[in-house]
């Protein structure tokens, strides 16, 4: 069974909030970059980007990040994923913001604070999703949440983005 | 119907026909171009002591009905129109607007060559005007005499609290002389709210505990609130989510030190098109303003443009930079429509409940 909790209006507008968060706690965007993780985080990150570029008239360096090699529950897939620092860009001194699509486990994000490591040190890492539901086994906690979507553990969270699956919106699948 | 005059202070008369009240009238006169929402627009207390001039030029066709009210009592000072529909086969319709108009003793008058007024009064600004049976030099005389109170918003407001209970985030409206379609939107959005007159304090808001903050919509120049209005949304501001809508927009930017400016021609109406700067999108809403906030007054380390007016530049919208409190100065309520940028409400409710954290 397959239920369509956000729409594609609601997904705009949790961006939208998230953009003007960022702007709010990081006191503006000097020294903000965006690091999406792979696959929809990349997507979503280049949408608060173009946010913040609409808002501030400055573009915000995004960089995307393959963490499977850094994955603590995937060891077949981790061969031929890249190990290697694989930013374009330096994040020593940055106000770094690593943005996904769904917070379950804190897993995804723990190998992704793995693989930032050699860009040098942040100033900070803080982190956006568009959506948190909840059962974290880390203690990793999001700074930014597009919406927050109590789910039982079996349950699946499906986030579409345009760019990838042809429209908006984020359902739920059990 | 008995022939009837529509005179303006610089001294012109126009010749027209009497409908609604017999009575005689003297207000601000404006003219709105809106296609429909004519009982929204008469019920809206932003127009409290004005006549309207519809430029649409046959209003009344779908008549009175009581899902459209903006306000309990309307209070403008009469209608102009070209031509008043005398007959209506909508369903919903309860009374003509040749009857309802009767009921609340406004005058109207029909037959009024609207086009030329509104480039009259496009060229002129607002000014003062009456409907009355005689156009002599005596009631020039009495119109040029008049003085129209600049206390409207004390004349609309509620003078005491009143709750409009829902199960859901805790609202606290602050009436300048609010119009329905706020408490319609955030009812929809089981909000549970308690209305103040907007001269509360601070203390009277926060003892409320609300999850958020809203600052209606109210006639007149936003100057003429006393100073405490300003000190009340500073400290409210920074400690929850607020949300300013028309004059309480511009009340919110002046507590952040922008200057608030006269804007000729007026908007009435819900053809401009605005842009909403964070997605570069295009949306319409309904317009009703004769102030705007003086662009090169904002603070830009403090504030940020939201929206943008594409016809004349004027900024629509605001947002602190620092903390979730936003406004808009046209209406998101869509009563009348355009319904999309309701949205504005969404993005309100949103805002509170992410201020709350999550419920788990």
């Amino acid at each position: 069974m397959q239920k369509e909790v956000v729409d594609s209006m609601a997904m705009k507008r949790a961006l939208t909030r998230i953009t003007y968060e960022i702007i709010e706690q990081n006191k503006g965007i000097r020294n903000v970059v965006l690091v999406g993780i792979k696959t929809r985080g990349v997507y979503i990150a280049q949408r608060i980007a173009e946010r913040l570029a609409q808002l501030e008239a400055a573009t915000i360096p995004v960089g995307e990040l393959d963490i499977t090699a850094f994955r603590d529950d995937q060891p077949e897939m981790a061969d031929q994923a890249p190990t290697d620092y694989q930013l374009t860009f330096d994040v020593a001194g940055k106000k770094v913001i690593l943005v996904d699509d769904v917070l379950f486990t804190g897993r995804t994000i723990r190998a992704a604070l793995d693989a930032l490591m050699g860009g040098g040190r942040p100033q900070s890492i803080s982190l956006a999703v568009l959506v948190d539901r909840g059962h974290r086994e880390l203690p990793i906690r999001a700074d930014f949440i597009g919406k927050n979507i109590p789910t039982a553990r079996q349950e699946r969270i499906k986030v579409s983005v345009t760019e990838v699956d042809g429209h908006d919106g984020i359902e739920i699948i059990n | 119907m008995a022939d009837r005059y529509l005179i303006l202070e610089d001294g012109s008369a126009y010749l027209g026909e009497g409908f609604g009240s017999p009575a005689v009238s003297t207000g601000e006169i404006v003219f709105n171009t809106s296609m429909t929402g004519y009982q929204e627009i008469i019920t809206n207390q932003i127009y409290h002591n004005q006549i309207i001039a519809f430029t649409q030029p046959t209003i009344g066709s779908y008549g009175i009905n009581h899902d459209s009210y903006e306000s309990i009592l309307p209070t403008v000072k009469g209608v102009v129109v070209r031509d008043v529909a005398s007959i209506s086969t909508n369903r919903q319709r309860r009374w003509s607007l040749d009857q309802y108009l009767k009921q609340q003793n406004i005058p109207g008058i029909s037959h009024i060559d609207t086009r030329h007024l509104a480039k009259q009064l496009r060229a002129s600004g607002p000014m003062k005007a009456s409907i009355v049976d005689v156009a002599d030099a005596h009631a020039f005389d009495q119109l040029g005499a008049t003085v129209l109170t600049n206390q409207q918003v004390a004349a609309v407001a509620t003078p005491k609290p009143f709750p409009n209970p829902g199960t859901g985030l805790n609202v606290v409206v602050v009436d300048f002389g609010l119009k329905h379609g706020i408490l319609r939107e955030l009812s929809k959005r089981a909000c549970n709210v308690t209305v103040l007159p907007y001269t509360a304090t601070t203390e009277e808001i926060i003892n409320l505990d609300p999850d958020g903050v809203i600052l209606s919509t109210g006639p007149g120049k936003p100057q003429d609130l006393p100073d405490s209005v300003l000190t009340m949304i500073q400290n409210i501001q920074s400690r929850v989510p607020l949300f300013a809508i028309g004059l309480g927009h511009e009340l919110f930017a002046m507590a952040n030190g922008a200057k608030i400016m006269k804007l000729s021609p007026e908007h009435h109406g819900a053809n401009h098109p605005i842009r909403e700067v964070i997605t570069n999108q295009i949306i319409y809403a309904s317009q009703g303003q004769g102030f705007a906030v003086d662009p090169e007054t904002v603070d830009r380390n403090k504030l940020i443009t939201t929206f943008v007016d594409l016809i004349d530049g004027t900024i629509q919208g605001l947002r602190y930079r620092d903390f979730p409190a936003f406004s808009v100065q046209f209406f998101p309520d869509g009563a009348p429509g355009p319904t999309k940028v309701r949205d504005v409400f969404d993005e309100f409710v949103e805002s509170m409940q992410q201020a709350r954290g999550p419920v788990w």
